[in-house]
């Protein structure tokens, strides 16, 4: 008996309506009028037991082979199904080896699995679905959720550092609650972004990554070829990080509770400064005597004598020693402070009075469960991190409920939910009173606190409390270094704190309609909502002083809506081939807003109301805030193919609409890849040596929609003349600014050898993006310098490799080492077009860097630094030269400033080259150095024995080169007393003959001694411990007496040490490996955990 | 009844797959006007269209406007006060923060490439071109005559503006006028690609043009307030172009010019109480032109009064003083009212001591060190006290003693209690009569931008006095390179068409 079933429209009209302000008439709608055929053929309850080696196990999922029903194991591994003879049952568990059984005339089907050591069937989350490793064509780096439970951090990102080859993560803030950079095979785009995209469950996600607790994350996938991305069209370009996050399980409630402490302490190497204050001034009396001799001052020794405490020199104020002046200070015969001078006082240390050790508590509380029908999980935490600034921390409450449901058989429901609130307290203080800045640079002769004449400590009358020193004093006193500042002072006495809440959810609803064929929806939204205050008191510090207190207040909202409609086929036909595909409609919406004021003269000075704007008198500017919307829509197809499980096949289409562009809002992507099993086929079959071996290619166009969101839209800023409105032209656009698009190509092999001896993954791949985002420069006298605009090419081609050798795998003890890494190039191969020429631009200076014909986007482009004439002390650079009057020698005017725009307009000229000590004069030009590593990654060394684990992960680069900008303004000829020294400015020139590569000392004067060159470009190999961790789990004969069913104990420690070729420079907090004086520096830190499961 | 054995599925699934209302891709930006949004308000608002305009005028004061994110690039009046230090009247005296002494050391203008001044002043200066340019295309172009009269005060003033532009860009940039030397490439449409350097001939006509053209267009033009320019301003600046050209013809052309607008009666000279008032309102009658600034400018630390105000959120009040020269203060007369100008603020008033910072000219009424910000003292760009002296100048450059003392005594007039003490000029003839008028334009105008302009007029040598941090004794000619500004870096990378310098 046939019954035809006529489906109707199941039209989810309000949700549409919300978000997507559908004109119904102008839907585009599929109707998909399908009959059904319900066919009375043997179908029969089978009912049985799926076990392993130790019992019955739960949650083993029973598919029939080809079909989309299917069922779980409950708790004592029974299951039953409605099946019908002939056909194949399907028993998947995680970390076994799937089984089939056929279904034959008995109703009963008992199943034992065994544990599959490849783990080749492990499941694979990748983008709007799930597969195995073996079946998936593209690359994807599967992160284990032990190794990122080991890592004391407050977000996934965080964790990431190291995980995956080609994954480049950056912490360029060591502030607790911070997240970090991302950055998936080399450097894609130059002006567009680079950042991959995150989904979680489902949903692309554009909140704040640190809601969401790292506790709660079941799996991490970074999806990076094009064959995984391309589903993800316009978003995919950069990489896909897809979580998931944990879910009950059918069987018996679980619950765990985990308990962390640690010690947040600074450990990282500083830079070494001259920290001795009589050092100090000799080198103060050196900079001022030789800056005299220049200007050719009678006396330049007394000179220097006179002005050591004056303005050209250290403010009177800051004469800490028993001495009337300079003349009493410093005895010129030797430079040096004069023996016998006594201090009135020794200045307090400003790192030890602002750094302190912090401690971080975590706290985690799980619970999951599940019935056939519906499972559970609930996670509720609490992170408090304090970093090793005073007042500066992060706490965090998470809580998640994921439940999934099935009303009835051919529906089943998920949401999963989570809510967090955040606290950050954020003591950096302002501009040039950031706290690490002041703590780390201010030189050495500078008190902390206020002091008097006699150098005594200055106490508040009012409160007794000391003053701290602001270095504003009213007499033209002021502190040289960051005046009007004190960072110890600020994160004392004001507030920096950010409040936040965050909402992430969304709920799927899937339906079984036909034999292999299943409807799909999901809609997902990301909500947070923050306010800032920002304050400066009225007690302390000259700014706040004078305005009686002041308020800045900053409130963000932002919401997207993601909502998607998918319809899914798969089915089965002859002996082997298998065939999904899946078509869909995906639509997009976010919008940000802000609203900021500012206010000044506090009034009730309890620190409660100092965040109330009502508390505060007088507006203190304007009121701003502004809005931003952006939205997306796509769609798209994918088809999957596999003959006998061994070839494998993957087409993807996508085409996505983006707000963000004026004119030309579509673009299309697409991708297709391949897999080829090679060690199902015969000839290796058997093979000793070979378990696995797998060769996989894929090619794909995907796209970038940039960072800007109206590129393209041009106008006018909206000023105030006298309550007229005033419009102001805002910088040139281009209206016809679209897709970034890059091209992708990849190949690479997995193989597992010996019995799993050795397990490893290689890519190779060749990315070339076009239509580039360029901020191409433009003549700054055509009343515009940069137009944001799609034109050139880049080139990225890289070699990844991750290799895990299983030394020992004994019953006790194990030993593994893992060792990932990556290679890669960079390289443009077609420059934007010049307008005025017409011509592909010869040179686009960015920076450091200059992008032209061949180079990649970080080749050092700068000045020479050829060191120091040993004769005069004076800084040499290289200067490149033409002999237009052909004279023999250079004259001036003779000289090339732009050494790529001269060769490119003088093809034929002969360019020589001399030294120069102008810097002026110095020639711009390539200097051999790349801001690219070799390679770079990481690798881990893991241990067990017996209850013991022992884990450990390091991080490396190698062959690349970072501007170490700390170290330049530490070797400065600035103002004396306005910067601390490097004690490499003791090997300075000092008399006609030394040979040194630090240039003579000045004050004032040959300033552009420091000025971007090749002399502060610095090898940023570096070596890391990121990570090691000792665990003990308590053996669980012990623990079923007291009802509990596994406890473990931990003690971890991160960021252990850094070596780098200097010490205090940190190439790992920029992409660039630049140095930052504002950098707050990792944290180290130092755990003790405790994890319970009942 | 039968039981039926098999579930029949009976969901019924639709699937459908919608595309999006056409606009929901449509998104436009709401914090700033875009192209399509002022189309459509000025359908509704058609006045709007004027705010282009005003925007050129709020372009003048914007911080960071120069292209950079430093504090010294706060618009036009950052690079009045450039000049000031370049020029040495205004001396660099303290050296607390840094900030201006490595420019008064004389190591940033020639260095081309430092951005301050040589990236933000051409940047500025061209980006203010480039809004004009693009009002005076939305008009119809630079041969149009508009038929109203507001489209022709708006082509006016974008003239004028353009002009202004031109103007200052030639006396940085260029050592001195010689019309024949290539100084600047010239656009006068919007949208150009990067052009060659043009003659300093060109350039000139180009702005002598655009001033008469304008001056013409702004007839009958009367402006809501001294933010905008109007007739008189655009023969203030004609005054001053022909003035720097160091030509006997054109010397007289800005006299009468500068005579035109005191006798127009538009303006009165500032008096006594005025020069020494703080320099605060626009209103006041003396001020040819400026800017009113409101809390909505959102000025504080970068801006003029960040650099000049002791009395304001300041460089000043921390000690990175500038002040008169030394030498300058010690001329002048002890009865001269601007004597009680300069002087120390600590510790309440000393005039005359050190560090001589003009606390006493330019100062926030309320007279707490630290005190203002957000700034809403005003901006000073021309008074009619320039056009005395420009007067004063010109008659006596061409030998009109009589005409020079006339207008010199009218403003030592505001600037004495007693004819007596100033009854020396009536002996001065020729030289000593032009040097005369010479020192008193630089002590009537220190720190507002006139000495650099004068020193390159009159192809001064000035040396600087003690209280400078540096070269102190140096005496520095007007065509010394030190002095002018260089073409930045950029300019030339960036500008296949330029590929050098101009000194």
């Amino acid at each position: 008996m046939f019954i035809n079933i006529l489906f109707k429209t199941f039209v989810i009209t309000n949700l549409n309506k919300q978000i997507m302000n559908t004109n119904f008439n102008r839907v585009l709608t599929l109707f998909l009028v399908l009959v059904a055929q319900i066919f009375f053929a043997q179908q029969k309850s089978i009912t049985g037991v799926v076990s392993d080696s130790s019992g019955p196990l739960p949650g083993v999922s029973v598919t029939i082979e080809g079909g989309t029903s299917g069922t779980e194991t409950d708790f004592n591994g029974k299951y039953i199904i409605k099946a019908s003879t002939g056909n194949i049952l399907v028993f998947r568990y995680l970390g076994y080896k799937a089984v089939s059984k056929t279904v034959g005339n008995s109703n009963s089907i008992n199943v034992s699995l065994k544990q599959d050591a490849n783990v080749l069937d492990e499941i694979v989350v990748i983008g709007y679905g799930t597969t195995t490793k073996q079946s998936f064509t593209g690359t994807a780096s599967v992160v284990s959720s032990e190794n990122i439970d080991a890592k004391s951090v407050s977000n996934i990102a965080q964790a990431l550092i190291g995980e995956a080859s080609g994954v480049s993560v950056t912490r360029t803030n060591g502030r607790p609650g911070e997240s970090a950079t991302i950055r998936i095979r080399g450097f894609s785009s130059i002006e567009g972004n680079s950042d991959p995209l995150y989904v979680v469950d489902g949903i692309p996600f554009t909140g704040d990554i640190n809601s969401i607790n790292p506790n709660d994350i079941a799996s991490t996938t970074i999806l990076k070829d094009a064959s995984a991305t391309a589903i993800y069209g316009a978003r995919g370009a950069n990489g896909v990080v897809v979580l998931t996050t944990k879910r009950g399980k059918i069987g018996k409630s679980v619950i765990e509770f985990d308990f962390q402490t640690s010690m947040n302490r600074r450990t990282l190497p500083l830079y070494d400064l001259v920290d001795n204050e009589e050092q100090f001034m000799g080198l103060v009396y050196s900079g001022l005597k030789n800056s005299a001799e220049l200007n050719g001052e009678a006396d330049p020794s007394q000179f220097a004598l006179d002005n050591l405490f004056a303005d050209r020199g250290v403010a009177p104020l800051y004469n800490m020693w028993n001495v009337a002046d300079g003349n009493a200070l410093i005895d010129p015969s030797t430079g040096l402070v004069r023996s016998g001078v006594t201090r009135k006082y020794t200045p307090t240390n400003w790192a030890d009075a602002g750094y302190r050790d912090g401690i971080r508590t975590e706290m985690n509380f799980k619970s999951s469960g599940g019935t056939e029908k519906t499972k559970h999980y609930f996670s509720l935490g609490y992170l408090n991190d304090e970093g090793f600034i005073a007042n500066s921390n992060f706490d965090r409450y998470s809580t998640r409920l994921n439940v999934t449901t099935k009303p009835i058989d051919i529906i089943k429901i998920s949401t999963n939910l989570d809510y967090s609130y955040s606290e950050s307290n954020d003591a950096t203080g302002y501009g040039g009173g950031n706290v690490t800045y002041m703590l780390d640079f201010i030189p050495t002769i500078y008190p902390l606190y206020l002091r008097d004449t006699d150098g005594a400590i200055v106490n508040n009358p009012n409160t007794g409390e000391p003053f701290y020193d602001f270095g504003d004093n009213r007499a033209g006193n002021a502190r040289d270094f960051s005046s009007t500042y004190n960072g110890v002072g600020e994160a004392i006495y004001n507030i920096n704190r950010t409040k936040k809440h965050n909402i992430n959810g969304n709920i799927n609803f899937v339906v079984d309609l036909l034999e292999g064929l299943t409807f799909e929806s999901t809609y997902g939204v990301n909500v947070y909502s923050s306010v800032l205050d920002q304050t400066r008191n009225s007690l302390q510090g000259s700014q706040g002083v004078a305005l009686g207190g002041t308020l800045f207040k900053r409130n963000i909202t932002y919401m997207s809506q993601n909502f998607n409609q998918i319809l899914r086929y798969n089915t089965k036909f002859g002996e082997d081939h298998n065939f999904d595909v899946l078509l869909a409609h995906e639509s997009f919406v976010d919008t940000f807003e802000d609203f900021n004021l500012s206010k000044k003269g506090i009034v009730n000075l309890n620190p409660n109301a100092a965040g109330s704007p009502e508390n505060y008198l007088d507006q203190n500017g304007v009121s701003t805030g502004s809005k931003n919307d952006s939205s997306l829509e796509s769609y798209f197809t994918q088809a999957n193919y596999n003959y006998d499980n061994k070839y494998y096949l993957t087409s993807t289409l996508r085409r996505d609409g983006s707000s963000r562009f004026l004119n030309n809002k579509w673009g299309t992507f697409w991708s297709v890849g391949a897999g080829w099993i090679v060690s199902e086929e015969d000839f290796l079959n058997s093979s000793d040596i070979v378990n696995y071996l797998k060769i996989k290619a894929s090619y794909g166009v995907l796209g970038d929609q940039g960072n800007a969101s109206f590129a393209g839209q041009g106008g006018f800023n909206i000023e105030n003349l006298l309550g007229q409105p005033s419009l102001a032209p805002r910088p040139v656009v281009d209206p016809n600014i679209t897709w970034e698009t890059s091209n992708q190509f990849q190949t690479g092999v997995e193989f597992e050898l010996f019995n799993g001896a050795i397990e490893a993954d290689l890519d190779y791949y060749i990315k070339e993006t076009s239509n580039l985002y360029v901020n191409k420069r433009l003549p700054p006298s055509t009343g515009d310098a940069i137009i944001l605009t799609n034109d050139g090419e880049l080139l990225n081609e890289g070699f990844e490799f991750n290799v895990t050798g299983n030394i020992v795998r004994s019953k006790d003890f194990r030993l593994s080492l893992t060792v990932n890494g990556e290679m890669f190039k960079n390289e443009i191969t077609q420059m934007p077009i010049e307008n005025a020429t017409g011509n592909a631009k010869v040179v686009n200076i960015d920076g450091l860097y200059a992008q032209s014909l061949g180079s990649s986007i970080y080749d050092f482009y700068t000045k020479e630094w050829v060191g120091v004439n040993p004769e005069n002390g004076d800084p040499q650079w290289t200067q490149h030269w033409v002999d237009e009057n052909s004279d023999g020698e250079y004259t001036a005017g003779e000289g090339i400033s732009d050494y790529m725009v001269y060769a490119a307009a003088n093809p034929n000229s002969l360019i020589e080259e001399r030294l120069t000590a102008v810097y002026s004069n110095a020639t711009d030009k390539y200097v051999g150095k790349s801001a690219i590593p070799t390679v770079r990654g990481a690798f881990r060394l893991n241990t067990s024995y017996k209850n013991f684990t022992l884990s450990s992960q390091f991080a490396y680069s190698l062959g690349g080169f970072g501007y170490d900008s700390n170290y330049a303004v530490l070797m400065s000829n600035s103002k004396v007393g306005s910067t601390s020294y490097h004690t490499d400015i003791q090997n300075r020139w000092k008399n006609p003959g030394d040979v040194t590569d630090v240039p003579r000392l000045y004050s004032n004067e040959n300033i552009r001694v420091n000025a971007s060159s090749s002399r502060f470009i610095t090898s940023s190999d570096y070596l890391s411990l990121n990570n090691i961790r000792l665990g003990y789990s308590i053996p669980t004969e012990y623990l079923s007496k007291v009802g509990l069913s596994s406890v473990n104990l931990w003690v971890s420690g991160d960021n252990l040490f850094l070596f780098t070729d200097r010490a205090g420079y940190n190439p790992t907090t920029s992409i660039t490996g630049t140095s930052d004086r504002y950098t707050y520096n990792q944290i180290s830190n130092y755990t003790l955990g405790v994890r319970i499961k009942f | 009844m039968k039981k039926i054995k098999y579930i029949i599925t009976i969901i019924i699934a639709g699937v459908l797959l919608v595309s999006c209302n056409e606009d929901f891709l449509d998104q436009r930006p709401t914090s700033f006007l875009s192209f399509e949004d002022l189309a459509e308000t000025a359908l509704i608002n058609p006045s709007i269209a004027e705010g282009n305009l005003r925007g050129i005028y709020n372009q003048l004061v914007t911080a960071g406007i120069g292209g950079t994110s430093a504090q010294e690039d706060f618009g036009h009046k950052s690079f009045d006060m450039i000049s000031d230090l370049l020029s040495s009247d205004l001396a660099q005296v303290g050296a607390r923060y840094n900030r201006f002494v490595a420019l008064a050391n004389l190591l940033s203008a020639s260095d081309q490439t430092v951005n301050i001044p040589n990236y933000t002043a051409w940047r500025f200066y061209y980006r203010i071109i480039n809004s004009a340019n693009l009002i005076i295309a939305s008009n119809g172009g630079n041969e149009a005559i508009p038929d109203s009269d507001e489209a022709k005060a708006i082509v006016g003033q974008a003239k004028t503006i353009r002009a202004f532009a031109y103007f200052y860009l030639t006396q940085y940039y260029a050592v001195k006028y010689d019309a024949s030397a290539e100084i600047l490439p010239l656009y006068i449409n919007a949208g150009e690609p990067g052009k060659a350097k043009s003659t300093m001939g060109d350039i000139y006509d180009q702005i002598i043009s655009d001033l008469n053209a304008a001056i013409s267009l702004m007839d009958t033009f009367s402006r809501p307030n001294k933010a905008s320019v109007d007739k008189n301003v655009a023969k203030g600046f004609l005054a001053y172009v022909y003035a720097s050209m160091g030509q006997s013809d054109k010397n007289t052309l800005a006299k009468n010019l500068a005579d035109d607008i005191i006798n127009s009666g538009e303006f009165t000279m500032m008096n006594k109480d005025e020069v020494t008032g703080g320099f605060t309102q626009l209103s006041t009658p003396g001020w040819m032109w400026g800017f009113d600034i409101t809390i909505a400018n959102d000025l504080g630390l970068v801006s003029w009064h960040g650099f000049m105000d002791y009395y304001s959120y300041s460089y000043q009040a921390v000690g990175n003083y500038r002040g008169i020269d030394k030498g300058l203060y010690d001329q002048i007369d002890d009865n001269d009212i601007r004597k009680f100008q300069h002087g120390s603020p600590s510790g309440g008033w000393t005039p005359g001591a050190a560090p001589l910072i003009p606390a006493r000219k330019f100062y926030n009424l309320d007279l707490v060190q630290f005190g203002q910000l957000p700034i809403e003292d005003d901006y000073v760009y021309m008074r009619v006290t320039e056009m005395y002296l420009l007067s004063a100048e010109m008659n006596a450059v061409e030998g009109n003693d009589a005409a020079a003392k006339i207008r010199l005594k009218q403003v030592l007039a505001n600037r004495f209690d007693n004819a007596a003490d100033y009854a020396y000029v009536d002996a001065l003839t020729g030289q000593a009569l032009v040097d005369e008028i010479v020192f008193q334009t630089k002590i009537e105008f220190i720190a507002e931008g006139k000495s650099y302009l004068l020193m390159k007029r009159r192809k001064l040598t000035n040396t600087r006095g003690s209280n400078h941090l540096n070269k102190v004794g140096t005496a520095l000619s007007y065509d010394d390179p030190r002095l002018t500004f260089s073409i930045h870096q950029r300019e030339i990378t960036d500008n296949p068409n330029i590929t050098e310098g101009n000194k």
